[in-house]
């Protein structure tokens, strides 16, 4: 069998993929910054060691996808016949793992915080001989950490939506954990400078118990894309209308009396197979060409639909048509 | 979504808070209220020249220190001697202010006491005061405090 022909992005797609990429870039190198600066004031508090390691952790998608944008779009070769679209779904997985260890490490740290009562100390930093108290310091830290990420997220959800890269979607929702951790962060500071020592650790558990929610639905969904699951999309989850317009195509068919098709997800991309029991065999082959050309033709993210013709369906559980 | 809402409370709380507030940062147990025109407890543990114990209490760099930080705040100092290990297990449960000992901040007791910020380096080794975790008041007064001796301190400690 050869090598499937057709691979990612079509045309009007490539510059969406390359400002997708660009604004990719651009969190990496800000992530850093901003891991940086937060280093350079965390002094000995233990809720800015934190913001650290969650910097750095948050960094996994944007690497993720950086790493995958250069070996998805490989072309299929003798020992990868069917291409290397799965590498998107890989990153997917370690996105949305990255996005609930953060949720986790936060909520797990702040409760331990609170448990053992350990009141968070921040005293003065001199800076060009001026005394100032550190807390203002991890203020200006975290509005350096919120609002950036605030815009940087809300650039890439259209164009998460438009490539179908759910990769590129938990980023979005990595950068809103990441704004919303600073902005809860800022009142925490605040609380302990008025002697409520809780007040950090009681914003965090509040913010990461979000941050839970969206990695545990990200992660759920990327171990389901890996086990095949019928297609979702990128933005809600929900079961992909795509699949109506193959279940229509294949319903009115003159030629077809019967038929059952399932589609699974490889990345970017959809890849599926049909079974249909014709009515007779005149033209057969041409009709099954005609009609499998027809259904990848539906959408770019269709890139191979296979027809094979039977004489009765297979009739071992359910197949994978929408209800 | 009601995020950019949540983001604006925030800076409203900011600014309402810093501008509102004269004693700030404050401590979560009152130390530095406390302390202040009443009594400062001080555990000490002999490291020559840092802590020297001496007849009439300790004398040596450290001791010096406290003395003119407790007279700024008009307070009496009460002096408890025991080992390092004694006096952070003591602090660690609020029953000294400050302990005293040569401490260097590369001392493994970090997680359950604080440290100032470094007074003074010598050979490399960053000098600190430990204080209760937390009291965030008293602790950057003493900071302050110990910023403006850095100068006198630098030209005693030289070798």
């Amino acid at each position: 069998m050869k090598p499937m022909s057709r691979f990612e992005y079509p045309e009007e797609l490539q510059p969406v993929f390359k400002k997708a990429k660009k604004l990719e870039w651009i969190t990496v190198a800000y992530l850093i910054s901003t891991a940086l600066v937060v280093f350079f004031t965390m002094g000995n508090s233990q809720a800015m060691k934190t913001a650290y390691f969650e910097d750095l952790l948050s960094l996994t998608p944007s690497v993720s996808f950086l790493i995958a944008s250069r070996i998805f779009h490989k072309k299929p070769n003798k020992d990868f016949p069917y291409g290397y679209h799965r590498v998107v779904g890989i990153a997917y997985l370690c996105s949305a793992l990255a996005l609930f260890a953060v949720g986790a490490f936060l909520i797990f740290d702040s409760a331990s915080t609170l448990i053992k009562q350990e009141h968070p100390t921040i005293g003065i930093k001199v800076i060009f001989g001026h005394e100032i108290w550190l807390g203002y310091l991890m203020i200006g830290a975290m509005l350096y950490s919120t609002i950036p990420a605030m815009i940087l997220g809300h650039l890439k959800l259209p164009l998460a939506k438009k490539l179908h890269e759910k990769n590129l979607y938990t980023d979005a929702d990595m950068n809103k954990a990441d704004w919303m951790t600073g902005a809860a962060a800022i009142p925490g500071i605040i609380g302990i400078g008025m002697g409520w020592w809780w007040a950090d650790s009681v914003a965090a558990i509040i913010i990461s118990l979000d941050i839970i929610k969206d990695g545990y639905k990200n992660l759920k969904q990327a171990v389901f894309d890996l086990m095949n699951q019928i297609p979702k999309t990128v933005d809600d989850q929900e079961t992909d209308p795509l699949l109506l317009e193959i279940e229509h195509k294949l319903k009115h068919q003159p030629w077809v009396k019967e038929h059952t098709f399932r589609l699974r997800e490889e990345g970017h991309i959809y890849m599926g197979e049909a079974l249909v029991v014709p009515h007779d065999e005149v033209n057969l082959t041409q009709r099954l060409e005609k009609l499998g050309k027809e259904i990848s033709e539906l959408d770019w993210r269709i890139q191979e639909f296979l027809l094979m013709p039977v004489q009765k369906l297979p009739n071992d559980g359910e197949d994978g048509r929408p209800a | 979504m009601n995020s950019r809402r949540y983001l604006v409370y925030n800076l409203i709380l900011v600014v309402a808070l810093l501008t509102g507030c004269q004693n700030f940062p404050k401590d979560p147990e009152k130390t530095l209220e406390q302390v202040t025109n009443g009594t400062l407890k001080v555990g000490y543990s002999e490291n020559p020249p840092w802590v020297v114990k001496g007849p009439a209490g300790p004398t040596g760099i450290e001791p010096d220190l406290v003395k003119a930080f407790a007279n700024g705040l008009n307070a009496k100092i009460e002096w408890q001697n025991d080992s390092e290990q004694n006096l952070m297990e003591e602090l660690e449960k609020h029953n000294l202010h400050l302990v005293i000992a040569g401490v260097t901040d590369d001392t493994p007791w970090k997680s359950k006491i604080s440290f100032t910020r470094p007074y003074v380096e010598l050979q490399k080794k960053k000098h600190v005061f430990c204080v209760i975790m937390g009291e965030n008041a008293f602790i950057t007064k003493l900071e302050s405090f110990l910023r403006q001796q850095q100068t006198t301190l630098e030209t005693r400690v030289q070798p």
